[in-house]
């Protein structure tokens, strides 16, 4: 009989700062060893059932609680947070903000100096912890080094000796690149099977999570546990579709196909799924593709041509060349290092090129100022907190116009045609402060827009954003697209992004541009994939599976998907 | 990023970044009072010797040393100079006498005494420059944080020291992040163009931003210290602070014995009696 480790019983929570309870009459009993997945949109409160199981509630957010919550004997609401954290690992979403060492080696310690442990016992204790997760050559290694995925192996080493019982993973996949993602699910998974512990992981990625088994979902929605089940049942169930999360992309495309799948297919992975009833059907599917054609753009807008870059001695762009046409939506792809951050500061003209030339449409660019640039290309950032300088929206929206000495009813008019656009305008007089990370997103395009740039360069647009978020950023996008014939660049690790909204990938590896194609041909390329650090996405398994070419199995989802969105 | 800081990050190999942090502070500690305390040039040259050759051993990054250590020369002569300004006889009264050898006017009237005062005054700030570069360019801030700790400074305030250094090259990426996307909007940050009160408007405009992306990473940052039970224990250990090996134990040995001395020097010279006489090697009457 298995031990209750986590008890939640008629169990609410509000924030202090807020009216309502953000979770609402939670009863929730997670075993002994087992593997849960806690699924849900952002906004559903799962995130906040984690900050409830590791103490960080009532310990650092105040508010009232009612009800039960015991985690492993511990009433938590009288418990501090320390004798929770012997009891639960968490692994938070910013692994560079958890990482507060100046070293790995100072990073693992951190719990056993707080601890008071002899350094002695300290330095074995640390090399076994970097040692199961992979980083014991790394010790004296310092942050700015190493990639998301090594910090965050790192954060993992620092909470697992202390012989925690349970492990918490808060959105590990929010900042980490594709292929980087999937070891992070693997070590996870290894780490699960090696030690018996139980293993909490909060995500709203369900494909890229059910990379491993999971034994249990529980699916969250405004504050309330809507579906406890087991991954197959909760995909061949409409509750992805009802509460915002993205099917994984092998089901998409076995719907498409005309195929029903059943729990008892085993659909939760695409390598072990029973395939037998839906081969047919699938070859039928696949025999009717007509290859898409690939667009043709005439009006050649930016021109780079064998353009290299260095900082200090290495360079970080060689001999790269590519050509942006009106109108084109690409995706700009590669691991970080890649180079594809010098190459986005290079087209707003913050670097200048080494070697090489390019030209903008039909200018030479190099006589152009930055200023200038930035009337041609707008650069949005990842972090729209980086980039919003005013009080009032009205006003951030205006600030570019102003710097151009525009005349106070010119940008009055500016500002109310691109707040219109971007569906802002009742909001116009609201501080910046006020509103939700989506609409500060939606604010930040609007300032770039106010300047009419031919070409707006979008960086991580959707980084850490739920399937309901990311649908509606992209869309409105792609009505931007539409209606203002903007060409958009991409950059991007989101596969899903590249396959649904763009015409054509440009892969960058080490500083190189090693592909220019159209993505469903990149996504078939096993040699790009490994190269840029992407994932073999599911389809590419579903027909091999099948034994067809994936090249046309992708193509023809993506033609069906945007179809389907129209 | 830059790969090299004045200050280092991780350990050095040479043998003064292997002392411990414990040991660095508090020699580092008491020379500062030893040569504050006195005028006397036989005191303060060994010094200055001793921490020159100490710098030199770790082998810090002579480029950026060389652009501080101009900066630090040109206004300490700077400061030499003002000082004979202000009073070209200042040295009567640090050497109780006067030894004219020449003059400009009635006021610009060359004493050796001030001269000499001069001199030993100059030697004096530098080799507290000396010893401050000995001890940024050998120390790691862990280091440095274990160090305060072992003399008895709260953890939570060694933490701040250490927590800073850490974060410092995430908030220059912010600010630099910052930057361009405020130029790309029309902001003009070239020197060239813009007026120095323009350019301070533009660095307040960038502040904003910069502030609000820290404080949003200070909550995490705290309950990602939280949960590793920050705060829990009065006490903490230290992973940087290795056991003291023998070269510890000579050096600690003998900042000891330079405290007892540099105690007595004030309680017998510079206490009781006052004295305001300095040493000097010549009687020039």
């Amino acid at each position: 009989m298995k031990q209750p480790l986590i008890e939640f019983k008629d169990f609410t929570f509000r924030y202090k700062s807020q009216t309502e309870a953000t979770l609402h009459d939670i009863n929730l009993t997670i075993y002994e060893h087992q593997k849960v997945l806690i699924l849900g949109a952002s906004g559903s409160g799962k995130s906040t059932l984690a900050h409830c199981i590791n103490g960080l509630i009532p310990f650092s957010f105040e508010g009232e609680i009612k009800g039960s919550c015991r985690v492993a004997g511990i009433e938590t609401i009288n418990a501090s947070i320390f004798d929770l954290s012997k009891q639960v690992g968490t692994v938070l979403q910013d692994s560079d903000a958890q990482f507060v060492g100046l070293s790995v080696g100072e990073d693992i310690a951190f719990s056993l100096e707080n601890e008071n442990v002899l350094r002695k016992e300290m330095l074995t204790k640390v090399l076994d912890a970097a040692t199961v997760v992979g980083m014991q050559d790394f010790l004296a290694a310092v942050p700015y080094r190493l990639s998301g995925g090594q910090k965050q192996k790192v954060s993992l080493a620092g909470v697992i000796h202390e012989d925690v019982q349970i492990l918490l993973f808060d959105e590990p996949l929010a900042s980490l690149d594709p292929a980087m993602g999937k070891t992070a699910i693997e070590l996870i998974d290894d780490l699960y099977k090696l030690n018996q512990k139980t293993v909490l992981i909060i995500e709203h990625r369900l494909e890229d999570v059910l990379h491993r088994p999971i034994d249990r979902v529980i699916l969250m929605d405004e504050g309330r546990i809507v579906a406890d089940t087991t991954p197959d049942e909760l995909l061949v169930s409409d509750l992805l579709l009802t509460y915002g999360i993205r099917e994984p992309l092998y089901l998409s495309a076995l719907k498409h196909a005309g195929c029903e799948v059943l729990a008892s297919d085993g659909p939760c992975d695409v390598f072990t799924m029973d395939l037998s009833r839906f081969e047919d059907k699938l070859k039928a599917f696949e025999d009717r593709y007509v290859a898409s054609i690939d667009k043709q753009f005439s009006q050649k807008l930016i021109e780079v041509n064998d353009v290299s870059f260095a900082y200090d001695k290495t360079k970080v762009l060689k001999n790269v060349s590519f050509d942006i046409h009106r109108g084109e939506k690409i995706a700009i792809i590669g691991k970080n290092g890649a180079g594809k951050s010098t190459m986005a500061k290079m087209l707003c003209g913050v670097i200048r090129p080494d070697e090489g030339q390019i030209r903008i449409n039909q200018n030479d660019y190099l006589q152009m100022t930055i200023k200038e640039l930035g009337e041609m290309i707008g650069y949005v950032m990842q972090n729209p907190n980086q980039m919003l300088v005013k009080d009032i929206i009205k006003d951030e929206v205006g600030l570019a116009l102003k710097l151009r000495k525009m005349t106070d009813e010119q940008i009055d008019e500016r500002v109310s045609e691109v707040l219109q656009i971007c569906n802002l305008h009742s909001m116009r007089n609201w501080p910046v402060s006020a509103v939700s990370y989506g609409q500060r997103k939606r604010i930040t395009i609007a300032a770039i827009l106010a300047l009419k740039p031919t070409v707006i360069l979008l960086d991580e647009p959707t980084a850490g954003q739920d399937h309901r978020h990311y649908t509606e950023i992209l869309s409105f996008l792609k009505e931007l697209h539409e209606t203002m014939n903007l060409t958009i660049l991409f950059i991007t690790h989101d596969m899903h992004l590249a396959i649904e909204y763009t015409d054509r990938a440009i892969v960058f590896a080490d500083g190189e541009c090693i592909r220019d194609d159209q993505v469903f041909r990149v996504l078939s390329d096993p040699d790009i994939i490994e190269r840029a650090n992407l994932k073999q996405t599911s389809l590419y398994s579903l027909a091999k599976r099948i034994g067809r070419t994936p090249e046309a199995l992708i193509d023809q989802f993506i033609t069906l998907e945007r179809q389907g969105k129209r | 990023m830059k790969d090299k800081f004045l200050i280092n990050i991780v350990p050095g190999d040479t043998f003064l970044h292997k002392l411990s942090g414990s040991t660095k502070v508090r020699l580092f500690v008491v020379l500062l009072v030893f040569i504050t305390m006195s005028f006397d040039l036989r005191l303060i040259l060994p010094v200055f010797v001793l921490t020159l050759i100490g710098v030199i051993s770790a082998k810090p990054n002579w480029k950026q040393v060389k652009v501080i250590m101009s900066v630090v020369i040109f206004f300490n002569l700077l400061n030499i100079f003002l000082f004979y300004v202000a009073n070209p006889t200042v040295g009567e009264y640090w050497c109780n006498q006067l030894t004219i050898i020449g003059q400009l006017n009635n006021y610009f009237v060359f004493p050796v005494e001030t001269f000499w005062y001069l001199f030993v005054r100059l030697i004096k700030m530098l080799t507290n420059f000396m010893v401050s570069l000995w001890f940024i360019t050998t120390i790691t801030p862990s280091e440095f944080a274990a160090g305060l700790y072992s003399l008895g400074v709260p953890y939570k305030v060694c933490t701040v020291v250490s927590l800073g250094f850490r974060y410092i090259p995430d908030i220059a990426r912010d600010y630099e992040n910052i930057k361009i996307s405020m130029q790309l909007r029309g902001v003009e940050m070239d020197a060239k163009r813009t007026k120095i009160s323009e350019r301070l408007k533009q660095m307040v405009l960038i502040l904003v931003p910069l502030i609000i992306t820290s404080f949003d990473r200070v909550q995490t940052i705290a309950n990602g210290m939280d949960l590793r039970g920050y705060g829990r224990n009065k006490k903490r250990t230290y992973y940087c602070e290795h056991e003291s090996t023998n070269a510890d134990k000579i050096f600690q040995f003998l900042t000891l014995l330079l405290f007892i001395f540099s105690i007595g020097y004030i309680m017998g010279v510079n206490i009781w009696p006052p004295q305001t006489n300095m040493w000097c090697p010549i009687d020039w009457r």
